[in-house]
């Protein structure tokens, strides 16, 4: 029998605050509506119960700025949700279940590189961590993240912007009218890993007709020319008609069918905070879907409201969508430094701003041009005055390239620059070191 | 005080024992007549051949009633009605009954979506002949939350048939549309059976003018009133009875395994400092999922009388069938079984030594029927049942460790591991305790009483009580979930304490319902969820619970 994992992780002890969307209510009503329907009865279904991840876990995907320590305080249900994903995800590639579906809180997917605090409600990107984790501990190579959320999914963006190995496909609400305001058509992946990054911004109104028309027409032939090992839908709920931050007009039954058309080895639920008009509903017809029993029952009280655009209205911009898409050309400069080990070294520089707590994260990417591998990255990023280094050997990584990211590492730690830490992530060797300058060196 | 009788019906005999004192006065044992259970109690109680039946002051019976009628299909048609709704479609899971699917719906909170159509009632297939010996179930999914639709459509029935005997499903408050569906069937479909049973004990009991009054043992494991326990309740009782007998000789608080080894089934539960554990499920019989809350056992279908067979087909050479062909071969049988590898082992000291090693030889080939080989198919065979019992300790073990958490604060703080002992009984128990001790690496202990443990655990148990409220404060509403309850919330919007005081009146008053006496009750923390709506905490979603867990009124002294 193909079986369908579960991980319900409702955090019903945690919120960011007390009306904060992201509170203890948000799953309430979903676990009122599939303990009733006797969901955990269907055969097929085996549920998991959640594990913490460990920080060397979060480390392989993301630095802690300035390190680990700072963070630990806050973290532990991010840790759980994303140890509740390992968890469901090595399930799945031990052959133990076919699919899953991790349906816990908090969502991770604007959590990016780099960390100074929490954004966009994320502290730690679930699938990001998923992603290496399950390269490093079970060898595979390919992975494609499609994220369906109604918000960009900057941050898994931002983490896998520079591999060539995981195909990233983003479909959300227009940055125009939407947080976090990125995801265009010409972000396509840094130097090494072009066109490896794919964002389908869409207009406020489309519906289940439309977002069906760019799966069938645009993400799926991407997905089968990657031919990934493994599919993951970050299945966030908020394109859902109900939904009170987006202007998306999905239904339960839409999302039953994107999943359909996805077939993704493993669901992780993101953002979605229509708690009663959405989720319990949504998260059904999913689960439901991902089982391979009819969702097509399965209806949401509330009648629509808004207009949906119609698909004439939606394929003109479609295609015109498509053709920037193809049209846009890398715009990299070569700014190599002086301590920089040989090679060409790409230049990206962003900004960052951490909606929570309200600051800004000032980030200057460097990336060894490689055509063996990723290439290594070396990434400054500065909160106010500090500032930290992240010194990624990406998997894979070329013997250049890894010899390049050990030289980055010996010059930061002698430095008299204002360097105050750094993490080697050295994704090659699965190892670990953050440093910092009051402290030193320590392995994770 | 403590003077108590249990009595279990077993499949073959019915056992009984006279608790008195902290010690066994007397113990029966008599066949099981399964035409006529309550001659077979009575006669069991008769040859307890108590001086003075006055002293008595509870018994409890452990019955295989209801088991046994669901098992054999002898309960009564049952007319399922359902407003089952939107959702996952009715039919994804296998329903063992035919239903009639009616327009009506509610949702998690309890609002109406869809109002009932009694047009639809009109034509219900419930013609007045039929309506007057009918029985119908009537079941909603979210009526654990408003039971609104179902009380409408029984007041329609009732109107018109006046004689229908119906049940409600939010009567059963958990939630699951399914399991609420099937249990409020059956529970309905053995209710009359179960009531004339109740009935002609009582009358035999007070025949004999016994005034003590009579309890009936639960799935999991406690005992309520006979006029007070749902008839559905029942079953399973027999192994629950075994759990407890060894409640009864461990020390309060330690943690153990239970292996009771039977015929052909070995049965085996876990207890947790002191407390045994429930199933996460509710239970399942004869293709019936319940709401029913029961212990967790294993029954693997592996005993002392297990035909054992030779088979090419695996390594070992042999396989243990689930089935008997009367006794052991070194008893008179005709087959080889785990009980002639004991014997031939000098692990028990019964049955014939000759007859062994010539049950034991057919299972080898002419040129292995050597001493050497027999010790190691003997050895084999004996660690055979060992390997099967392990696997449903280390079952057991996982529902307990994986139980699912939901919350931050139960992640963080996981269940500490324990020391476990293991107490072995039954037929078999000797036979393999060094092995089963070795392989689980604790202390093996024999139990005692095997040939009436499981009346000893009947006679010392005790009710058990859960009490599990669900508040709505913006829809002013309240729910329990064990009794089914709902009523009006007009408390304040933000209760905390206020709260804490209103359980405790709904404790009392399920506690003073049931006629029985509250112990060592176990208050699990409230959960608060603020309800908001557009940016104001407009109420709150408040669940809490206190339970009273199985256990025995006292230990036993040999």
């Amino acid at each position: 029998m193909k079986r369908t994992g579960i991980l319900f992780f409702p955090a019903f002890d945690w919120s960011l605050g007390d009306s904060h969307p992201e509170r203890e209510e948000r799953l309430l009503y979903t676990q009122e509506q599939l303990f009733e329907e006797g969901i955990l009865d269907l055969p097929q279904i085996k549920q998991f119960s959640p594990r913490v991840a460990a920080i060397k876990d979060v480390l392989r995907a993301q630095a802690l700025f300035p390190h680990p320590g700072t963070h630990l305080e806050t973290l532990d249900p991010h840790l759980i949700s994303a140890g509740s994903s390992l968890l469901l995800g090595e399930a799945q590639v031990k052959g133990d279940i076919h699919n899953g579906f991790v349906m816990a809180r908090p969502p991770g997917h604007h959590s990016g590189a780099t960390v100074w605090g929490n954004r966009g409600f994320c502290s730690l990107n679930n699938e990001g961590m998923l992603v290496n984790y399950l390269r490093a501990q079970f060898g595979i190579k390919r992975i494609a993240i499609v994220d369906t959320d109604v918000h960009h999914g900057d941050g898994t963006q931002d983490i896998f912007y520079h591999d060539p190995n995981v195909l990233f496909i983003s479909l959300h609400q227009d940055g125009r009218t939407l947080f976090p305001g990125t995801g265009f058509v010409h972000e396509k992946g840094g130097p090494n890993a072009w066109d490896q990054t794919l964002n389908i911004p869409l207009p406020p109104g489309t519906g289940d007709e439309g977002y069906h028309y760019v799966l069938e027409n645009w993400v799926l032939p991407r997905l089968q020319a990657f031919a990934p090992e493994m599919i993951i839908n970050s299945a966030g709920q908020d394109n859902h008609f109900t939904d009170p931050l987006a202007s998306m007009n999905l239904t339960a039954g839409g999302y039953g069918r994107i999943t359909e058309l996805l077939q993704p080895d493993l669901a992780v639920l993101e953002g979605g905070y229509s708690i009663e008009g959405a989720l319990p509903y949504v998260n059904l017809a999913i689960l439901l879907a991902l089982a391979g029993e009819d969702y097509h029952h399965v209806r949401e009280p509330q009648k629509q409201k808004r207009s949906s655009l119609t698909l004439t209205a939606l394929k003109p911009y479609i295609q015109e969508l498509q053709k920037q898409q193809q049209a846009a050309k890398q715009k990299f400069s070569i700014q190599n430094k002086a301590h920089f080990p040989k090679g060409n070294w790409f230049y990206s520089p962003h900004s960052v701003y951490y909606d929570t707590e309200g600051f800004q994260e000032t980030r200057h990417d460097y990336i060894r041009e490689c055509s063996h591998c990723g290439g290594t990255v070396y990434i400054e990023s500065r909160r106010y005055t500090q500032k930290s280094i992240l010194v990624r050997i990406p998997f894979q990584a070329c013997p250049s390239c890894e010899q390049g990211g050990y030289d980055l590492w010996e010059h930061i730690q002698q430095s008299r620059e204002d360097i105050i830490s750094g993490l080697l992530q050295n994704q090659l060797q699965d190892r670990y070191y953050v440093w910092t300058k009051k402290e030193g060196l320590r392995e994770y | 005080m403590n003077n108590r009788v249990g009595i279990d019906v077993g499949g073959t005999y019915t056992d009984a024992v006279f608790f008195k004192n902290g010690r066994i006065q007397h113990t029966a044992k008599v066949p099981t007549e399964s035409e006529n259970l309550v001659e077979t109690l009575m006669n069991a109680f008769d040859t307890l051949n108590i001086s003075d039946e006055q002293e008595i002051n509870q018994i409890t019976v452990s019955t295989t009633l209801v088991t046994n009628a669901i098992l054999q299909n002898r309960i009564p048609p049952v007319e399922l009605l359902l407003f089952s709704g939107h959702g996952m479609k009715i039919d994804a899971l296998p329903w063992p009954v035919n239903y009639t699917e009616l327009t009506g719906e509610m949702d998690f909170r309890g609002r109406e979506i869809e109002a009932p159509n009694q047009q639809e009632w009109e034509s219900l297939p419930l013609s007045a002949a039929q309506a007057n010996r009918s029985h119908v179930a009537i079941v909603g999914k979210f009526s654990h939350r408003n039971s609104l639709h179902e009380e409408q459509l029984a007041g329609f029935l009732k109107e018109r048939h006046p004689s229908l005997r119906i049940a409600l499903g939010h009567e059963w408050g958990q939630a699951n549309f399914y399991r609420r569906s099937l249990t409020t069937y059956l529970n309905l479909g053995v209710s009359e059976l179960y009531q004339q049973f109740a009935q002609n004990l009582q009358n035999a009991l007070r025949a004999r003018k016994i005034q003590a009054p009579i309890f009936i043992l639960k799935a999991d494991g406690g005992n309520l009133p006979l006029a007070k326990i749902r008839p559905i309740d029942s079953i399973y009782s027999g192994p629950a009875a075994s759990v407890l007998a060894a409640l009864t000789q461990i020390e309060p608080d330690s943690s153990s395994i239970i292996v009771d080894i039977g015929g052909t089934t070995t049965d085996i539960g876990l207890i947790l400092s002191g407390v045994p554990l429930l199933s996460s499920k509710g239970a399942k019989i004869g293709g019936f999922s319940t709401l029913v809350r029961s212990l967790a056992v294993r029954s693997i279908p592996v005993g002392g009388d297990s035909v054992v067979r030779s088979n090419d087909q695996n390594d070992r050479g042999f396989i243990i069938e689930p089935y008997r062909l009367g006794a052991a071969y070194c008893l008179g049988g005709k087959a080889p079984t785990p009980t002639d590898a004991m014997r031939y082992l000098g692990l028990i000291d019964y049955g014939n030594l000759q007859l062994v090693e010539e049950g034991l030889a057919n299972l080898l080939s002419p040129e292995q029927r050597t001493p050497q080989f027999l010790q190691e198919l003997a050895t084999g065979i004996i660690d055979r049942v060992v390997d099967r019992i392990i696997e449903a300790v280390g079952s057991l073990k996982r529902e307990w460790e994986d139980e699912p958490a939901y919350k931050v604060w139960q992640v963080l703080h996981p269940h500490e591991s324990k020391e476990f002992n293991t107490l072995v009984s039954g037929g078999g128990a000797r036979g393999i305790a060094t092995a089963l001790g070795k392989r689980l690496k604790t202390s093996v202990r024999l139990g005692a009483f095997p040939e009436v443990s499981n009346a000893l655990g009947a006679a010392l148990a005790r009710p058990t009580f859960d009490c599990t409220l669900h508040l709505d404060t913006y829809m002013k509403h309240y729910r329990v979930e064990e009794t089914g309850e709902q009523g009006k919330w007009t408390g304040s919007l933000r209760p905390h304490r206020e709260v804490e005081g209103f359980l405790e009146t709904l404790v009392q008053k399920q506690a003073a319902h049931y006629d029985i006496q509250l112990q060592d009750m176990e208050k699990e923390p409230f959960d608060f969820f603020p309800i908001v709506q557009n940016y104001q905490t407009v109420g709150q979603i408040v669940r809490g619970a206190v339970h009273m867990r199985p256990g025995v009124i006292g230990r036993v002294r040999e």
